[in-house]
């Protein structure tokens, strides 16, 4: 699904990645650990197409990230940033905007509460504006943006920082139930306790 | 009938007020003599010059001068709108001129067509005062309008990003920055225009009414160049915007880092 090839990357004079391989299945789950400012984000990034790299290959799904294949990619990709960047507006008309961007698949108005339960989350919520919400619950609105679009591969970042821990255990456990394609970043061991994930260590 | 002519001495007696400017800044040391002084001089040299040239079109008051004079008055608007936009010049000087030059060609032939009805679409008289003025306010409000949004993209770069990933669609992610960037450049013209005559009479009127006009002509083409203003700067800032993401942008939509004028 995922591969990177003998990728060599350097950044304001500091090197990146020098030969980096990386490959995850389908459906696999991988958490990445490692110290901060070793790339880890940046591998995100470049899956993305937010960041090139100087040498070597990366492809998802088979297929170069390229103009062309670009917008098929994103489609195709859950990201999750470390801030959770949404832009600030009334979280209901970010996501109004985003479902208009993206047909749902699910669009049971039940399914829609019942993942607002599941985070813990309510309707109030919906009419403030991004910038008024806590850490945790841009963590948890970002969570949510991403069980409704559904998208087959899932990039979290330090998913799950700012959420409590009986939430956390939660989350986990849901997440890697998933039948999807997941890659995290995290220095929680919450994500390590579970068998089914692969670990690999930077 | 036309305003009396000035002499050379006359006009230079205003200059007996900047003794108490040069005055007063000496005591309160404003160190602005110099750069005072050098404004001053250039003013006189270069509105000579262009009485001189101007002199030269309506003399001959040929099509093909005049619309040559207007292309190379709109490439030198390039040139400043680039200077004070901190974006470069070589890269963006394509997409901005043909976004002065369509809004422009079409608002000023409407103007001289349909609105004043004269016969030489391209006569001197109308077509280079007119065009003059269009061309200095699109001036303004593109430096605002592109410093705008592509300023606002680099500070807020994340956030773009990022909804880049959500939306997957260039145009959507960039629709906030688009907005923003229009509004700021054509509020000062809306609001100039919500303020006209309240306090000052605009330049154009004061010019008119001198040369002869009645007033109430004068304040017809008032608000018929305020108009013509506000649509040439509407247009041509939004297509600057839209011209210049060819080059704003790589292939991947990720802002292109290259295009800022770096600050030492």
């Amino acid at each position: 699904m995922i591969k990177f090839e003998s990728v060599y990357l350097r950044k304001n004079d500091k090197e990146i990645f020098s030969g980096l391989n990386f490959f995850v299945q389908k459906n696999e789950k991988v958490l990445i650990q490692g110290k901060s400012g070793i790339g880890k984000t940046t591998l995100f990034k470049i899956l993305l197409g937010f960041e090139s790299i100087d040498k070597g290959k990366v492809s998802f799904n088979g297929k170069n990230i390229t103009k062309e294949y670009i917008a098929e990619i994103r489609h195709q990709i859950f990201y999750l940033s470390q801030d959770i960047d949404l832009k600030n507006e009334r979280v209901k008309s970010l996501l109004d905007e985003i479902w208009e961007q993206n047909p749902l698949k699910n669009q049971h108005k039940t399914h829609f509460s019942d993942l607002l339960n599941f985070l813990d989350l309510n309707d109030i919520i919906l009419n403030q504006s991004v910038k008024e919400l806590s850490g945790g619950e841009r963590q948890r609105i970002g969570l949510f943006i991403g069980f409704l679009l559904d998208r087959p591969v899932w990039l979290l970042d330090e998913p799950t920082s700012a959420i409590d821990d009986t939430m956390k255990k939660k989350i986990t456990n849901y997440i890697i139930g998933l039948e999807k394609t997941i890659v995290i970043i995290s220095h929680d061991d919450v994500w390590k306790k579970n068998n089914t994930i692969k670990i690999k260590r930077w | 009938m036309g305003a009396q002519d000035l002499t050379i001495l006359s006009l230079a007696s205003l200059l007996i007020f900047l003794i108490p400017v040069f005055y007063i800044n000496r005591r309160l040391r404003l160190t602005i003599n110099k750069t005072m002084t050098f404004a001053i001089i250039r003013m006189c040299i270069q509105l000579s010059f262009v009485g001189i040239y101007l002199e030269f079109l309506f003399k001959f008051n040929s099509p093909v001068l005049n619309i040559i004079y207007l292309l190379i008055m709109i490439s030198i608007a390039c040139q400043s709108i680039l200077r004070s936009s901190n974006l470069k010049i070589l890269k963006f000087f394509i997409p901005v001129f043909f976004s002065l030059l369509f809004p422009f060609a079409i608002i000023l032939l409407f103007f001289n067509a349909v609105v004043v009805r004269i016969d030489n679409l391209f006569e001197a008289k109308y077509m280079i005062p007119i065009g003059g003025m269009l061309l200095g306010n699109c001036l303004r409000s593109i430096i605002i309008g592109l410093n705008n949004f592509y300023s606002g993209i680099k500070k807020d770069e994340k956030t773009y990003l990022y909804s880049l990933s959500l939306f997957c669609s260039h145009i959507q992610a960039l629709k906030p920055y688009f907005k923003e960037s229009i509004i700021a450049s054509i509020t000062p013209t809306i609001a100039s225009m919500a303020t006209i005559g309240l306090v000052s009479l605009p330049g154009m009127m004061t010019g008119q009414i001198l040369g002869g006009s009645v007033p109430i002509v004068a304040i017809k083409y008032q608000i018929a160049i305020m108009l013509s203003i506000f649509y040439a700067e509407y247009f041509s800032t939004i297509l600057s915007v839209l011209f210049s993401l060819k080059v704003g942008f790589n292939e991947l939509d990720v802002l292109n880092q290259n295009i800022f004028v770096s600050k030492k």
